[in-house]
C-alpha cells in the first residue's frame, strides 16, 4: 500500500513538473530547461522562510517562482521570439546554468537545509497499514492541482486559448488572441506549478542546492515526450508514468536500484516505438484539418 | 465616400521586379457583399493578405470607418473588425466545433459567456447543431469550410473576408454555402468580401463585383454587367456560357 502510494505520489509530482513544462512548450514550442530553477528557487525560499507559517512560506515561494518565470519570459524569451527554436533552446540552457550559478552566489554552493513541514514526515495507521503523511498530502495535493488545472484548461477562456495556441499558435494569434498575454500567463502558471513541485520535493529532501530541480525537470521532459508533447493531458500523463515507474523500480529492485534509470529508459523506448508521437498524440487528426 | 465603410486607396505592391497590384482602389459599404474575381496571378490573394495585415503594401492606405489600418498586425486588424476565413480552413483539430467558433469571439475580447452565446447562436443560424460537440478533425471538407466561416462570423466583424470558401466543395455543398452567406448578410449585416473562382456563386451572393487582371482593377459594377463586359471576358471569363454560371 505504501509502495503504491509512493508511486502515485512521485508520479503526481512529475506530472505537475511536466504540466508546467508542457504549458510553455504548447504556446512557445520552447523546452524551458530553466523550469528546473523555478523549482529550485521555490525550494530555497521554503527552506529560508521555514520559521514562518507553512502557508505564508509557500505563498512567498510561489510568488518568487512565478516572478522568476515571468521575468525570464519578459527579459530573455520575448526578446528572442522569432529567432528560431535552436536559439531559444540554447537560451534556455544558458538561462538555466546562469540561474544555477546565481543561486550558488546567493545561497552558497553547499546545500541549505531545514525541515519544511516536519509534521508531514510522520506516519499514520490506516487499515493496519503504516502510511506516511507526506505521501497522503502529496497525493491529495496533486489530485487537487490536476483537477484545478483540468478545470482551467477545459472550462475557462484562458484554457481554451491555451489549447488553441498549443495546437496552432499562429492561427490563434490571427484570430486576435493576445499572444504576449497568453505566453506570460503560461509562464506564470508554470511558476506556480514549479512552486508546488518544489514544496513537495523539499519536504522529502530538505537539502536544497543550486541543481535541486534539474533531475526532476529532465525526467519530466522525458514524460512530456512519451505522453504526447502536443497535449497538456499527454504531458501530465507522461510525467505521471515516468514518476510511477521510477518509484516502483526503486521499491522493487532492491540493491539493483542503480539500474532503475536504465529500466525506465528502456520502457520509454518501448513506448515511443509503439506510439512515436507519444501516448496521447493525435498526429493524424492534425494532418486532416 | 461615406466614412462608415471599408476603403482601400491606391494600393501598390511589387515582389522584386514583378508588380502584383497597381493602384487598386475600392470601397465596401456596411452590409454590402463584394465579389473579387480574377485569373490566377491577378493579385487577389495578395490584396486580401494586405487587407488582413499579412502583407504590407508598398504604397496606398487601408481604412475602416476612417480609421487607418496601415501598420496594424493581423491580430490588431482582427480586433479592429476585420475577420477572415482561410483557404486551408485552419481549424483547431482537437477542439470541438463549438470551441472553434467561440474562439472567433474570444479573440476579439468577448467574455467567456458572451463567446459561448455567440457560438451557440452562430451554430443555430448556420444549422451546425448536429456538429457542435464534434472535434474539428472529424469534419468533412465542406463542413470544415462552414465552421471556418462560422468562426469568423462569431467574431461579429465589421468586414468579413472570405478566401475561396467554395474551393473543394461538391455540388451539394455550394448551395449550403450560398444559403449561409445570405443568412450571415441578413443577420449580421457586415460588409463581406468574397474572393472566389466560382463565378456562379459570386453572381448569386454578391451585390457588386470587381475584377482584377495582372494587378489592375479592370471592372467594378453589378455581377450581371461583369459577365457581359468585354474586358472581363477577355481577361478572365473567356467564352463561358454565362447563363449556366448564374
Amino acid at each position: 500500500m505504501q509502495a503504491v502510494l509512493d508511486a502515485i505520489s512521485l508520479g503526481g509530482t512529475y506530472a505537475l513538473a511536466a504540466l508546467g513544462l508542457g504549458l510553455v512548450f504548447g504556446v512557445l514550442k520552447l523546452v524551458n530547461f530553466a523550469h528546473a530553477e523555478l523549482i529550485t528557487i521555490a525550494a530555497y525560499i521554503m527552506v529560508i522562510t521555514n520559521d514562518l507559517p507553512l502557508v505564508v512560506s509557500f505563498l512567498i515561494a510561489a510568488l518568487s517562482a512565478t516572478a522568476l518565470a515571468v521575468l525570464t519570459e519578459l527579459t530573455v524569451y520575448r526578446r528572442l521570439r522569432g529567432t528560431g527554436p535552436a536559439i531559444m533552446l540554447i537560451a534556455s540552457f544558458g538561462l538555466s546554468v546562469g540561474l544555477q550559478k546565481s543561486f550558488e552566489l546567493i545561497f552558497g554552493a553547499l546545500p541549505r537545509s531545514a525541515a519544511v513541514a516536519p509534521w508531514m514526515t510522520g506516519s499514520i495507521e490506516m487499515a493496519n497499514l503504516n502510511i506516511t503523511i507526506a505521501s497522503l498530502v502529496t497525493v491529495g495535493l496533486t489530485i487537487f492541482i490536476l483537477l484545478a488545472m483540468g478545470y482551467l484548461v477545459d472550462y475557462t477562456t484562458l484554457g481554451l486559448q491555451l489549447r488553441a495556441a498549443s495546437a496552432d499558435f499562429k492561427t490563434a494569434r490571427l484570430l486576435g488572441v493576445r499572444s504576449n498575454r497568453l505566453i506570460t500567463s503560461s509562464f506564470a502558471i508554470s511558476g506556480v506549478l514549479a512552486a508546488f513541485v518544489g514544496f513537495i520535493v523539499v519536504v522529502e529532501n530538505p537539502q536544497v542546492e543550486p541543481m535541486f530541480g534539474l533531475n526532476i525537470t529532465i525526467l519530466a521532459l522525458v514524460g512530456i515526450v512519451i505522453g504526447g508533447i502536443s497535449s497538456l493531458r499527454g504531458c501530465a500523463l507522461g510525467g505521471f508514468i515516468v514518476g510511477f515507474i521510477l518509484s516502483v523500480l526503486n521499491t522493487y529492485l532492491g540493491n539493483a536500484r542503480v539500474y532503475a534509470y536504465s529500466y525506465l529508459f528502456m520502457a520509454v523506448v518501448i513506448i515511443l516505438l509503439v506510439r512515436p508521437g507519444g501516448i496521447l498524440s493525435k498526429g493524424n487528426e492534425m494532418e486532416r484539418v | 465616400m461615406a466614412q462608415d465603410s471599408f476603403m482601400a486607396s491606391e494600393i501598390n505592391k511589387s515582389f522584386g521586379a514583378l508588380s502584383v497590384l497597381m493602384g487598386v482602389s475600392l470601397s465596401i459599404k456596411p452590409g454590402e457583399t463584394l465579389g473579387l474575381l480574377g485569373p490566377n496571378g491577378a493579385g487577389k490573394t495578395t490584396f486580401i493578405n494586405i487587407v488582413a495585415g499579412y502583407e504590407k503594401q508598398d504604397s496606398g492606405t487601408i481604412s475602416i470607418n476612417g480609421v487607418n489600418l496601415d501598420g496594424m498586425k493581423p491580430d490588431a486588424r482582427a480586433r479592429a473588425g476585420v475577420a477572415r476565413t482561410f483557404q486551408s480552413g485552419r481549424l483547431f483539430a482537437q477542439l470541438t466545433v463549438a470551441e472553434n467558433i467561440a474562439l472567433g469571439a474570444l479573440g476579439l475580447g468577448a467574455s467567456h459567456n458572451e463567446a459561448q452565446e455567440r457560438a451557440k447562436n452562430t451554430i443555430d443560424v448556420l444549422g451546425l447543431n448536429s456538429l457542435a460537440t464534434a472535434p474539428a478533425a472529424t469534419l468533412s471538407h465542406g463542413n470544415a469550410r462552414l465552421v471556418g466561416l462560422a468562426r469568423a462570423v462569431a467574431a461579429e466583424p465589421k468586414y468579413l473576408i472570405m478566401d475561396e470558401p467554395a474551393a473543394g466543395l461538391n455540388e451539394s455543398e455550394v448551395p449550403k454555402l450560398l444559403n449561409a452567406l445570405k443568412v450571415i448578410k441578413d443577420r449580421l449585416g457586415c460588409g463581406m468580401f468574397l474572393v472566389e473562382h466560382n463565378v456562379g456563386l459570386v453572381a448569386k451572393a454578391c451585390d457588386r463585383v470587381i475584377v482584377l487582371a495582372t494587378g489592375i482593377l479592370i471592372f467594378d459594377g453589378a455581377p450581371k454587367d461583369a459577365l457581359n463586359d468585354a474586358q472581363v471576358k477577355n481577361a478572365y471569363l473567356g467564352d463561358a456560357a454565362f447563363g449556366e454560371m448564374i
